[in-house]
């Protein structure tokens, strides 16, 4: 195997020598760096063209040039890279260095967002096959794939954004907002659910009921300018999380599952106080992790102490519990901080930003404060990116699920008398998540160099703006500094996928001659 | 299922009973006392006399950061910043022309520094090859090896006229400068201050400020250093110049020597490709009073347009300028709290004939080439009368800024007295009168008289069309409707190279825009010149040329608009290029800031920012 | 043959009455029937398709083009891309110029009554008649999704097959040529390509795209091809002597079929999507050609000024992407040899009806 491995990363290496080869060339005889120098009048026009010759090494032929550019990086061997120094005077490794979290944490949370959401929807379309739901879902998904990711910006922000914001000034909700959001969630989840004439009604009726005089009561309290959850609604989700997850993973028959979780639910919210307290006091990423690290031991111990057989079912089941129920506590540290954020002059009562990465005018001294600008940030250019990249995710989820489900195995899985939860979840479900593991990780590592128009619109300083920089300005290095990390990451990734697949389907020899 | 309906009823049931009934009070305003701009492109470091960092973002970081002798004004004017300095011609003879360069004393930098005459000495350094050379700092000009002060001001009409070092009065407040003939536009060539203390102690190593004793010691040193060229510390020096400035991030970590100024306003922090904040400079004295209202710039790097219009709808920007559309313009305005300001650009779109072959091109043998005479010129008139100028602003200028005139001269911008007298007598009626219609059958004559049936048989003409821009094509696609009126057929290639093609024998004509960034006696000389940089046409008139040669020495205004008139005249008659409109642009501008008066040359938005309140 | 053994099978199975309608449904018919006879059932992907159809039709005929750069063939719309009739001035809302005269308010509830006008989408800025434009977009955007799509379709599927076919040596080769043009960014490519060679015209950079946009295919193709040649049935093929081609073809192609239409279907939309992406950033279609990607990057911030001259071309836009999404999804269930269609209540009943009346008799 480790040979294997070996001289897989031996061929890529060749391989990244061939296409950067190819691409310094391509790029290098495509564009003229001087071109904007010719238009200028300035007096001095000659000696800037021959100095900026002299800086880009112009009278060296793209060929010979490359090598140049290939001594510097393979100094990576030798732990000192040099990607050269892009036009703008700055080492290209520090643009690079400086990129590639920001595109990073939107392409993660953008990539998983749509993952998530998108096999969700694609489970229900597949479950519910030509219903309603399915062919609305399905229509709603093509449709926000078929827009360009410029215009649906434009939207987002604003309605999102602009409208949102001067909503914020007054935030009276209008009637038939409540009624309209009550309506659009009451049909959701009567086709989600759906089942006879009478239970598609009932179950329309209760969340058109819930949602409508849920967002009423937003609007009388004032609670978006001052949202919390506070323990009690703590408590009343966290039991409601135990419910589902215990249900979804082992089913609500195997009780000492629904209790140990039951516990954990319990636990969070005794643990509120306190742990609002570390947050105050202590505030950091470090605590949020060590307090996660404590919060997941004592969920194995509760599993362990409430199980006696099957025990791993049980212990995941209460992890689950936990992290989600301590997640709420969070997000309601948040909410909390939502109110001191919108009254920082920075801020100014227009928490959702249009642009940019975060709010440079901000103090950053307040962890929660400046880590909920990063928040609110993200908000936008995430929605965008997941909306646009969901659609395939659902189709690949119901496809894949749809095909999972006629296959010979979960007809005997049926005919063994198993519960349709237990067919769906551990038969079904999980023979799913091989290829869509593998489209995860290829999606990510395309993203990386394809988010493009998101940041620009966006004003995000990512990879993308990198490389756009780079072919407008002719910046050779820049765009080359660019392409050596999204081509390593595609090609890694790749790697990745091929070895996740042989390892998640044991029918798959990976490896045999090559 | 069961557990989302019964989750929706808990939340709505707790959500109701754990909620305070409790209103907040209403969101109020701050008082704002920060002023964000939008620029397109992000700044690439703090020194912008490098090839690396020269952008207009830079220069207008650097206006706030800095103050000297003069800046132009929204104008076009060239304005003496009279609380800084002073500075007048002393010895004006054809061989001997001085310059006399004073500051006011008194004049500090932001570390309590105070400015003299020592500070305006690194100018030379940075201008003047030969001092370069005799300094030991490197050929400027040397195709391999950058000099030690890697600057774009090398090799251009300072370099080229001055005569010795600059000279420093006794009290060190004045320099004095020689060159070798007049210098037309000498105000321009004039030296500005930097605080080279700080480049000293830097090159010394070291990290923090210094006091001022050490500071005016550090001066000395410099002082010394370049009296007696002393290659070693003017080595370390431009090495830092050169270098250690094209960052973009600026924090607390950042070595504060970098960011000493004698501007307004100082940077604070920086974002890389994102932002830059600048704190107003309490010691600020170099320059008219500030308001008092506002005490924070940003600098606020958006490239996308419309995303920069919504921010300054959001309220994250309060200054907006951009490149103009019909549609962008009426959306800004239906912003609220929002002032859209008009703004003209430096570039003028014009038309070139192919005149005769270019040097290191093939050679011309097209349609317009002048050495087929009487007929070549009857074509080039019809052609350029046919251009329908009028139309062009009607249906792509007019939208954006109201403006239905075209312009009538490539030499001077419309809008002032000497415009007018100008364009009354430089032979520009010829292509200016009458409607086009009227202007359609005078060209249709002058082709058919050597080719009658061209209305049967057009004449094939070779475009180069820019690509990529849809206003530039939508003035293609007019043109190329009425000329074919009067018998030419025009054949677009659509490059997005295009800037590399100027002047390629392959063309006909060409269409673009000219970008003019200082107002200087030559202005367009580059373009008609015989050897001008910019003369991608072929154009040669040996009067032409004579006339430009006199534009070098300095010439009162009606001198200098008769000797406009003489050369329009010619290049008319000749038709070479015909200018067609001012590129529009636009800023929009938050209705509480006051006194933003954007205007065409760099530093544009930012010129008057002592003027600026809320 | 996979097929056929799998409905042998099931009837020896003890059939649910869905089963028994299913099979009878398909009994005696050949495979392309059967196809056809799904498809034809899947409502969405039907209208999908006539519209498709409709929208071709249209785009392609309404203007004059030149047969083989000789021949005009006119069009039947009257004006074309290169017409500059009046611009519209004076009656249009808000000041604006050039608006569209489409209605659809009859005259007598207040409209202009319904028809198209002269202008039916409106006027761009110089005049230029806005369907013209838009019609010519579309013949753009059509052909370079159509190019990009097939190029890439046909490679990946050819490509990824073979590899995940034979495995082995030549396995490792095809793969590390995947990841060699993986490496290359479609974008980055597409606007290099574009900025030195936009000016030779969208169909020469649909070519140059499809050749870099066949490498996801691929690797889904083998992936389905490494796990569908372990597989029971194409064991049993082999045993029966068949060859490898017709292993690939009638036995794991089919099988396959259902993902590889998918991604060719979302390989599609995402064509004409790269197009319009790259048109925003500058790189694709270069005016004065025309593309519907270009007209709505070029007038998006018309949306709230001259809403037409966006919302024609993004209806375009999404209307194509929609509709081959659809189709594909139709195809997708027609082509799967395993789907089952929702049995309707009413055919549930009849069945059961039938079944009782069998009891009885006996």
């Amino acid at each position: 195997m480790t040979a294997f491995i070996l001289r897989r990363l031996g061929v890529l290496g060749v391989i990244l020598f061939g296409s950067s080869f190819i691409l310094y060339n391509i790029a290098a005889i495509s564009g003229d760096p001087t071109a904007d120098l010719r238009l200028s009048t300035d007096p001095n026009r000659d000696f800037l063209i021959a100095s900026l010759t002299r800086e880009l090494q112009l009278d060296v032929p793209p060929p010979l040039r490359y090598f140049l550019w290939l001594k510097g990086v393979l100094g990576i061997f030798v732990g000192n890279p040099n990607f050269g120094m892009g036009r703008d005077g700055s080492a290209v490794v520090d643009s690079l260095a400086l990129a590639l979290p920001v595109t990073l944490r939107l392409v993660a949370a953008a990539t998983l967002l749509a993952a998530i959401l998108g096999i969700m929807i694609g489970i229900v379309t597949a479950l519910r096959q030509y219903s309603r739901f399915d062919y609305s879902m399905t229509f709603i998904a093509f449709l926000l794939f078929s827009l360009p990711v410029f215009w649906v910006a434009v939207l987002l922000k604003e309605y999102l954004a602009i409208s949102f914001n001067n909503f914020l000034r007054e935030p009276q909700i209008p009637m038939r907002w409540i009624i309209g959001i009550g309506l659009i969630s009451g049909l959701f989840w009567a086709s989600v659910i759906g089942g006879s004439r009478k239970t598609f009604w009932t179950a329309f009726a209760v969340a058109f009921a819930a949602s409508s005089s849920l967002v009423a009561i937003f609007g009388a309290t004032g609670w978006l300018l001052n949202p919390s959850l506070g323990p009690i609604v703590v408590l009343l989700l966290s039991i409601g999380i135990a419910f589902g997850v215990t249900q979804l993973s082992v089913g609500l028959i195997n009780k000492a599952a629904l209790r140990a979780s039951l516990t954990m639910a319990g636990l969070s919210v005794v643990a509120y106080y306190p742990v609002n307290w570390v947050f105050d006091n202590y505030p950091g990423s470090l605590s949020i992790f060590l307090m996660a690290c404590v919060l997941i031991t004592t969920a194995v111990f509760i599993g362990l102490a409430f199980s006696k057989i099957d025990r791993a079912p049980i212990v995941r089941t209460t992890i689950i519990t936990a992290i989600l129920s301590a997640s709420l506590v969070i997000v309601d540290k948040y909410m909390q901080t939502w109110k001191p954020y919108m009254q920082t002059d920075a801020i100014n009562y227009r928490p959702v930003p249009t642009v940019g990465q975060r709010n440079d005018l901000l103090d950053s001294s307040d962890f929660w404060i400046s880590s909920l600008d990063v928040i609110t940030h993200l908000f936008l250019p995430t929605l965008a990116l997941t909306l646009i990249g969901f659609a395939g995710y659902i189709r690949f989820a119901r496809g894949t699920l749809l095909e999972v489900l006629n296959q010979d195995y979960i007809r005997t899985a049926r005919a063994k008398g198993l519960s349709e939860r237990t067919v769906i979840m551990r038969h079904a479900f999980r023979n799913t998540m091989i290829p869509m593991a593998t489209i995860l990780v290829a999606d990510f590592a395309g993203v990386v160099g394809g988010a493009f128009i998101t940041e620009s619109v966006f004003a995000w300083s990512g990879m993308g703006t990198l490389a756009l920089q780079g072919i407008r300005s002719q910046d050779l290095n820049l765009l080359m500094g660019v392409f050596f990390i999204t081509a390593t990451m595609a090609v890694l990734a790749n790697f990745v996928a091929d070895l996740l697949y042989s390892a998640l389907d044991p029918r798959i020899r990976v490896g045999s001659g090559a | 299922m069961k557990f989302t309906r019964s989750a929706k009823f808990a939340l709505a049931t707790a959500a109701s009973a754990a909620l305070a009934f409790t209103l907040l009070t209403p969101a109020q305003a701050a008082t704002r006392s920060t002023v964000i701009l939008h620029e397109t492109n992000p700044i690439t470091g703090l020194n912008c006399g490098l090839s690396a960092t020269n952008s207009t973002t830079c220069s207008a970081v650097s206006y706030l950061q800095g103050a000297g002798f003069n800046y132009y004004n929204n104008k076009k004017e060239l304005v003496k910043n009279t609380v800084f300095g002073s500075y007048k011609i002393v010895k004006n003879t054809a061989t001997d022309f001085r310059t006399q360069w004073t500051v006011n004393p008194g004049r500090v930098w932001s570390d309590g520094t105070p400015i003299t005459g020592e500070d305006l000495l690194l100018s030379h350094i940075l201008s003047s090859d030969a001092y370069s050379k005799a300094a030991g700092l490197g050929d400027p000009t040397d195709k391999k090896t950058p000099p030690a002060f890697n600057g774009l001001g090398y090799s251009g009409v300072y370099a080229n006229n001055i005569v010795g070092d600059p000279v420093l009065s006794a009290d060190k407040m004045t320099v004095t400068l020689q060159f070798k003939k007049k210098i037309a536009n000498w105000d321009l060539y004039g030296p500005g201050p930097s605080p080279v203390h700080t480049l000293v102690l830097m090159a010394e190593g070291k990290k923090a400020l210094g006091t001022v004793a050490e500071n005016e010691a550090a001066r000395d040193r410099f002082v010394k250093a370049f009296r007696d060229k002393d290659t070693a510390l003017l080595k370390k020096m431009g090495d830092i110049w050169s270098k250690d400035y094209t960052i973009t991030t600026v924090n607390k970590d950042t070595n504060p020597l970098l960011l000493v100024g004698n501007g307004g306003f100082l940077i604070d922090n920086a974002v890389a490709k994102t932002s830059v904040t600048l704190k107003k400079n309490p010691k600020y004295n170099s320059g008219p009073a500030l308001s008092g209202s506002v005490d924070t710039v940003v600098f606020k790097f958006i490239g996308d347009g419309t995303a920069a219009a919504q921010a300054l709808a959001n309220g994250e920007l309060d200054v907006y300028a951009g490149q103009a559309t019909a549609d962008g313009v009426a959306k800004l305005k239906a912003i609220k709290n929002v002032n859209v300001v008009g703004k003209d650009e430096v570039a003028y779109e014009h038309w070139d004939l192919h005149y005769d072959t270019v040097p290191d091109e093939a050679p011309y043998t097209g349609l317009f080439s002048v050495k087929d005479g009487a007929r070549s010129k009857a074509l080039r008139q019809a052609f350029l009368l046919g251009i329908p100028r009028n139309e062009i602003m009607e249906k792509l200028i007019a939208p954006i800024n109201g403006v239905t005139e075209p312009i009538r001269s490539t030499w001077l911008a419309p809008g002032s007295a000497a415009y007018d007298k100008l364009i009354a007598a430089n032979g520009s009626a010829f292509y200016s009168r009458g409607t086009q219609e009227s202007r359609n059958k005078s060209a249709l004559a002058l082709v058919q008289k050597f080719y009658p049936d061209v209305l049967k048989n057009p004449l094939k003409v070779r475009v180069l069309v820019p690509g990529n821009n849809p206003r530039r094509a939508a003035e293609f696609a007019l043109a190329k409707a009425n000329l074919a009126k009067i018998g030419f057929d025009l054949v677009g290639d659509v490059r997005t190279d295009w800037p590399s093609k100027l002047g390629n024998s392959d063309y006909d004509v060409y269409f673009f825009a000219w970008v003019a960034s200082s107002v200087t006696q030559r202005q367009s000389a580059e373009v008609f010149d015989t050897d001008g940089g910019n003369n991608i046409t072929g154009y040669s008139n040996k009067a032409v040329d004579a006339i430009i040669d006199t534009l070098d020495s300095p010439l009162p205004e009606p001198q200098l608009i008769a000797k406009y008139i003489q050369i329009e005249r010619l290049t008319n008659a000749d038709a070479v290029t015909i200018g067609v409109f001012i590129h529009p642009g636009v800023v929009a501008v938050n209705k509480d800031l006051k006194n933003v008066k954007p205007g065409p040359l760099s530093p544009t938005i930012v010129w008057n920012y002592w003027e600026w309140s809320y | 043959m996979a097929r056929k053994s799998k409905a042998s099978v099931e009837s020896t199975e003890v059939l649910s009455g869905e089963n028994a309608i299913q099979n009878k449904e398909i009994e005696g018919l050949s495979q392309g029937q059967i196809v056809r006879k799904r498809f034809f059932r899947h409502r969405a992907a039907v209208i999908s398709l006539v519209t498709l159809i409709v929208i071709v039709i249209m785009a392609f005929t309404a203007l004059d083009f030149r047969l083989f750069g000789i021949w005009r063939v006119p069009g039947w719309w009257r004006w074309t891309p290169e017409d500059l009739p009046e611009l519209r001035f004076g009656d249009c809302p808000n000041d604006t110029v050039g608006c569209p005269t489409i209605s659809f308010m009859p005259k007598f509830l207040g409209g202009h009554g319904i028809g198209l006008g002269r202008h039916p989408f409106g006027q761009d800025d110089i005049g230029r008649d806005f369907f013209a434009l838009v019609m010519k977009g579309t013949q753009r955007s059509i052909s370079v999704m159509v190019i990009i799509g097939s190029i890439g379709a046909t490679l990946g599927v050819i490509v990824g097959s073979i590899a995940g076919f034979y495995r082995g040596r030549i396995d490792a080769i095809l793969m590390r040529f995947v990841d060699f043009m993986i490496t290359i960014p479609v974008i980055i490519i597409g606007s290099v390509i574009g900025y030195r060679y936009g000016n030779l015209g969208a169909t020469f950079l649909a070519l140059l795209l499809g050749l870099f946009a066949w490498t996801g295919l691929s690797r889904l193709v083998r992936g389905e091809f490494l796990s569908l040649r372990e597989r029971e049935f194409v064991d049993a093929a082999r045993v029966a002597g068949a060859t490898n081609k017709r292993i690939i073809f009638k036995h794991i192609l089919p099988n396959a079929v259902g993902v590889i239409i998918v991604s060719v279907t979302l390989l599609l939309s995402g064509a004409i999507l790269l197009e319009t992406a790259l048109s925003y950033i500058g790189f694709g279609v270069v005016p004065p050609d025309v593309s519907l990607g270009l007209l709505i990057s070029q007038y998006q911030d018309s949306f709230t000024t001259r809403p037409w001259l966006f919302w024609y071309p993004g209806l375009f836009i999404i209307s194509i992407a929609l509709s081959i999404n659809f189709i594909g999804d139709g195809l997708r269930d027609a082509f799967d040899p395993r789907q089952r269609r929702r049995i309707s209540k009413k055919e549930r009943q009849d069945s059961a009806t039938a079944k009782k009346l069998a009891q009885a008799n006996d």
